[in-house]
C-alpha cells in the first residue's frame, strides 16, 4: 500500500506558485470550486519515492487576511484544513517583500517549508541567497527550485520529506519578542491574554494575539462570540504588527542575502512607453491585435482540420454503415451529431489553444500586468480589472478566445464576470452573417447604418451586463481600487507555456465533446422530419409559439433560425435558406451538411417585413453567441449554474431587445 | 506631504498610513508600512501612481494613496 500525504501551496500573487502546481502535477488535476464560494479550487497529485501526494494550490493572497472570498478560502485551508505541510513561497528577486506571507505564517503549528522561485531573475539582479543561513535561522527546509523546470526540483522534493519526516515547524519567537519590545508592548500583553483562552491545535496564541491587533475579522468575531472584551486594537497596532514583520524579516535576511550589484534602471525603455499615458495605450492595442493574429495563427490549422473533419470523415462513416448494411438514416444521424461535434470540438479546442498560449507568453512575460495598470480607470468603471480589456477585445474574433482568454484573471469572480460581459461582443461569425442580412433588406448604406446600431447597442449591453451580474460577482461594496504588483519582465519560457496550452487543450476536448454530442443529439430529434420542415417537433413548437414569439417580433421562421443560432451562429443564412429557400433540412444547415442557397438573403428579404428583419438581426448578434460558447464558458468557470445563468439572460436580452427594436421600428418602416 | 504630490523620480520615506483596517492590511502586506523607502515612477493625470518600493514596482490607486504622507530624502 502506498503511503499518502496532503501538501498545501502558499504564496503571494506572482511567485510561481502555479508554474510549481502545473511542473509537479502534469495532468494530475482537479479543478473546481471551493463550496458556497465563487472560487476556484485546484487540487492535483503527484508521485515520489512511491508517496503520493496530493497537492492544492490555494488562491494567491498576499498574507493570511481575510479581506476577499479569496484570502478567506486561503485563510480557512491553512488554519483549518488538516494538513501534513504546507510549502510557503517567496520570490528570491523581491524576497523581503514576499517573505511578508511566511511572517504572517509564523506561529502556525502546521510543519513548513520555504521555498525560493524566481533565483533567475534575482541572480541578473546580483541577490545571492543562502539557503543553508535560513534555514538554521527559521528551523524549517529551505529550497530553491526553477518553477518551469521539473529538473531542479530535486532539493525540493528532498525538502518535503525531511519536512514530514521531522514535522519541522517554523521558528518565529524573534518575531514576538518585537512585539513585546515595540511601544505596543501593552496592547500585545492584552491580547495575548484573551489568545491563551482562544489556542486551539493548530495556531498559538502568539498568531492569534498578532491577528487580534490586527483586528482580523474572524478572529475579532470569535473574540466576540467568547466575550472576552473589548480588543485592544487600532490603526496604530495594525500598522505596529505588520511593522514587527518587516523588521524580523529585515533581521532574517542579514547576512543571508548578498546583493552583489547595484540595482540598474528601473525602468526599461519598453516599460517607459508601456505605462506612459499615450504610448502605454498605443502599445497596448498593437498588442491586442498581435494577439488576436497570433492566437488565431495557431487556431488555424486545427480550425482548417476541425473544418475538413466531416469531409474526411462522412464517407468513412458513409462506408462502414453500408458495409455493415446499417440504414442511410442512421449514418446521417452519426454524420450531423458525432462527425460534427468532433469537427466543432476540433476547431474549438484549436482557439483554446491559441489563446492560452499567446496569453500564457503575455502573462508570463508580465506585460499582461501593465495592461491592468494602463486600462484601470476604465474598466474598474464597469467592476473590471483592467486586463479584462484583452480577452474581451478577443471577443472580436471569437467568442471561445474570450472565454480561454479570461484565464488571466485571476479572481475567480471577475473572471466570470468578464466572460459574462464579453459574450456581447459580436464575434467574427456576426460580421460575415450580419452584413449579408442587413445589406439585403437595407441596401449598402442601410446595412452601415445597422452595423453601428449593432456598435451602440454592444457598448450599452456591456454596461448593463456589467452592472447585473457584477452585483453578485464583485458586489460594490467589496471593489477596492488598485493595489498592486507589476511584475519584473521575465524571457518566456516558450517549452512550459507549450506544454501547459497543449494539456488544457486536452481536457477541454474530453470534456466538450460529450458535451457537443449531447446537444447535437438533442438537437437532431428536435428538428428531425421524415419530409419537408412540417413533420418537425421544432416546427410544431415554432408555429404552436408563433403568437408568442410574434410578441419579440419573430414569425416561426425567424424564431427558429434565432433557435439554431444558438448552436451556430454561421449557420444562420443556412438555416434561413433551408426554411425559406427549402434547400435541405435544418439540421443539415445547421450542422453545415447541406449547402446553402446562394441568394438566401434576398429570398428572405422578399418575404418577411424589414421591422421583423431587423429585430431578428439584433436577437441573433445577442443572443447565446453559440454552443461552443456555452461549452468553453462551462469549462472555464467550471460550474454549470453560473453556465446557466449566463446562457438564460443572454435569451431573455435578446428576446427583449427584439421585442423593443420591432415595435419600435414597426412605427417607422 | 502626500504621497499623491511626489513628482516623477523623487523618493520618499513613508511616514504615516492611515485607513480602515482592511486597507492597512492590504498596503502594508504588498509590502508598504511606516519606514518604506519609495520612488515614484510615474505620477500622471487619470492613471494610477506607479511606485518602487522593497524592490518591486507597485501600481497604486490615486485616491486612497492620499492616506500615505512621506518625506521627501534627498540623493
Amino acid at each position: 500500500m502506498t503511503e499518502n500525504r496532503t501538501i498545501a501551496l502558499l504564496g503571494q500573487p506572482n511567485s510561481g506558485k502555479s508554474s510549481i502546481f502545473n511542473s509537479l502535477t502534469g495532468m494530475h488535476q482537479h479543478v473546481g470550486n471551493w463550496p458556497g464560494k465563487t472560487v476556484e479550487k485546484k487540487e492535483g497529485t503527484f508521485v515520489h519515492n512511491d508517496v503520493t501526494y496530493t497537492i492544492a494550490d490555494l488562491p494567491g493572497s498576499y498574507a493570511l487576511s481575510a479581506n476577499s472570498d479569496e484570502e478567506i478560502v486561503t485563510r480557512d485551508y491553512i488554519v483549518k484544513e488538516d494538513v501534513d505541510m504546507v510549502c510557503i513561497l517567496a520570490d528570491a528577486s523581491q524576497l523581503e517583500r514576499s517573505l511578508y506571507m511566511l511572517a504572517d505564517f509564523a506561529g502556525l503549528k502546521t510543519p513548513a517549508m520555504l521555498v525560493l522561485t524566481m533565483g533567475d531573475v534575482a541572480k541578473v539582479k546580483g541577490k545571492v541567497v543562502d539557503t543553508k543561513a535560513l534555514s538554521a535561522k527559521l528551523g524549517i527546509e529551505v529550497c530553491e527550485v526553477i518553477a518551469f523546470d521539473k529538473k531542479t526540483f530535486e532539493p525540493f522534493y528532498a525538502a518535503v520529506e525531511n519536512t514530514i519526516k521531522n514535522g519541522s515547524c517554523l521558528q518565529a519567537d524573534a518575531l514576538y519578542s518585537y512585539f513585546t519590545s515595540s511601544d505596543i508592548a501593552s496592547e500585545y500583553a492584552a491580547a495575548l491574554a484573551m489568545a491563551e483562552k482562544m489556542e486551539d491545535g493548530r495556531y498559538t496564541k502568539e498568531w492569534i494575539a498578532a491577528k487580534i491587533l490586527e483586528e482580523d475579522e474572524l478572529i475579532v468575531r470569535r473574540v466576540k462570540i467568547k466575550e472576552l472584551g473589548d480588543i485592544p486594537s487600532s490603526e496604530k497596532t495594525t500598522l505596529a504588527v505588520s511593522d514587527a514583520r518587516f523588521t524580523w524579516i529585515g533581521k532574517l535576511l542579514e547576512g543571508c542575502v548578498e546583493n552583489e550589484k547595484k540595482p540598474s534602471e528601473l525602468l526599461t525603455k519598453f516599460d517607459k512607453r508601456a505605462i506612459a499615458p499615450g504610448s502605454g495605450t498605443a502599445i497596448s492595442i498593437v498588442m491586442m491585435i498581435v494577439a488576436l493574429l497570433g492566437s488565431m495563427l495557431v487556431a488555424i490549422p486545427f480550425m482548417g482540420l476541425g473544418g475538413a473533419t466531416p469531409s474526411i470523415l462522412n464517407p468513412v462513416v458513409d462506408a462502414i454503415c453500408n458495409g455493415l448494411g446499417v440504414s442511410a438514416e442512421i449514418a446521417h444521424f452519426i454524420k450531423a451529431t458525432l462527425v460534427t461535434s468532433l469537427g466543432w470540438v476540433i476547431s474549438m479546442v484549436g482557439f483554446i489553444f491559441g489563446m492560452s498560449f499567446v496569453f500564457g507568453i503575455l502573462e508570463e512575460v508580465g506585460y499582461m500586468a501593465r495592461v491592468s495598470y494602463v486600462f484601470d480607470r476604465s474598466m474598474s468603471k464597469i467592476g473590471l480589472q483592467g486586463k479584462a480589456i484583452m480577452p474581451m477585445i478577443m471577443g472580436f474574433g471569437c467568442t471561445m478566445g474570450s472565454t480561454a482568454g479570461s484565464k488571466v484573471i485571476d479572481s475567480y469572480g471577475q473572471r466570470i464576470l468578464t466572460i459574462a460581459v464579453a459574450w456581447a461582443i459580436p464575434c467574427g461569425a456576426t460580421f460575415v452573417v450580419i452584413p449579408t442580412l442587413a445589406n439585403a433588406f437595407f441596401g449598402g448604406g442601410g446595412g452601415m447604418l445597422v452595423m453601428l446600431f449593432i456598435f451602440l447597442i454592444m457598448f450599452l449591453h456591456v454596461l448593463v451586463t456589467a452592472k447585473i451580474f457584477g452585483r453578485k460577482l464583485n458586489p460594490v461594496e467589496n471593489r477596492t481600487g488598485i493595489i498592486m504588483e507589476l511584475p519584473p519582465y521575465h524571457k518566456p519560457r516558450w517549452g512550459f507555456i507549450f506544454k501547459n496550452s497543449l494539456m488544457r487543450m486536452w481536457d477541454v476536448f474530453k470534456k466538450a465533446f460529450s458535451i457537443e454530442v449531447i446537444v447535437c443529439i438533442i438537437f437532431f430529434f428536435l428538428s428531425y422530419s421524415s419530409a419537408g420542415i412540417e413533420s418537425s417537433i421544432l416546427y410544431k413548437i415554432g408555429t404552436a409559439i408563433e403568437p408568442v414569439s410574434r410578441f419579440f417580433g419573430m414569425g416561426w421562421e425567424t424564431f427558429m433560425s434565432f433557435f439554431a443560432a444558438m448552436i451556430s451562429k454561421e449557420a444562420v443564412l443556412g438555416v434561413l435558406s433551408a426554411i425559406f429557400a427549402n434547400s435541405g433540412s435544418i439540421v443539415d444547415s445547421t450542422t453545415g451538411l447541406a449547402a446553402t442557397s446562394d441568394n438566401v438573403a434576398q429570398i428572405v428579404a422578399a418575404s418577411i417585413s424589414k421591422a421583423e428583419a431587423l429585430a431578428f438581426i439584433i436577437a441573433v448578434t445577442f443572443n447565446i453567441p453559440c454552443l461552443q460558447a456555452v461549452v468553453s464558458t462551462y469549462n472555464e468557470t467550471h460550474s454549470a449554474k453560473w453556465t446557466a445563468k449566463i446562457g438564460g439572460y443572454y435569451i431573455l436580452t435578446a428576446l427583449i431587445l427584439s421585442a423593443v427594436v420591432y415595435h419600435v421600428a414597426a412605427l417607422f418602416m | 506631504m502626500n504621497l499623491t504630490e511626489l513628482e516623477n523620480g523623487q523618493k520618499a520615506v513613508i511616514v504615516k498610513i492611515e485607513g480602515d483596517r482592511r486597507y492597512l492590511s492590504r498596503i502594508t502586506s504588498i509590502g508598504l508600512n511606516v519606514g518604506c523607502k519609495v520612488e515614484m515612477l510615474q505620477n500622471v493625470k487619470k492613471k494610477p501612481l506607479l511606485i518602487y518600493g522593497r524592490d518591486t514596482m507597485i501600481a497604486l490607486n490615486k485616491e486612497e494613496s492620499n492616506r500615505i504622507q512621506v518625506e521627501v530624502t534627498t540623493a
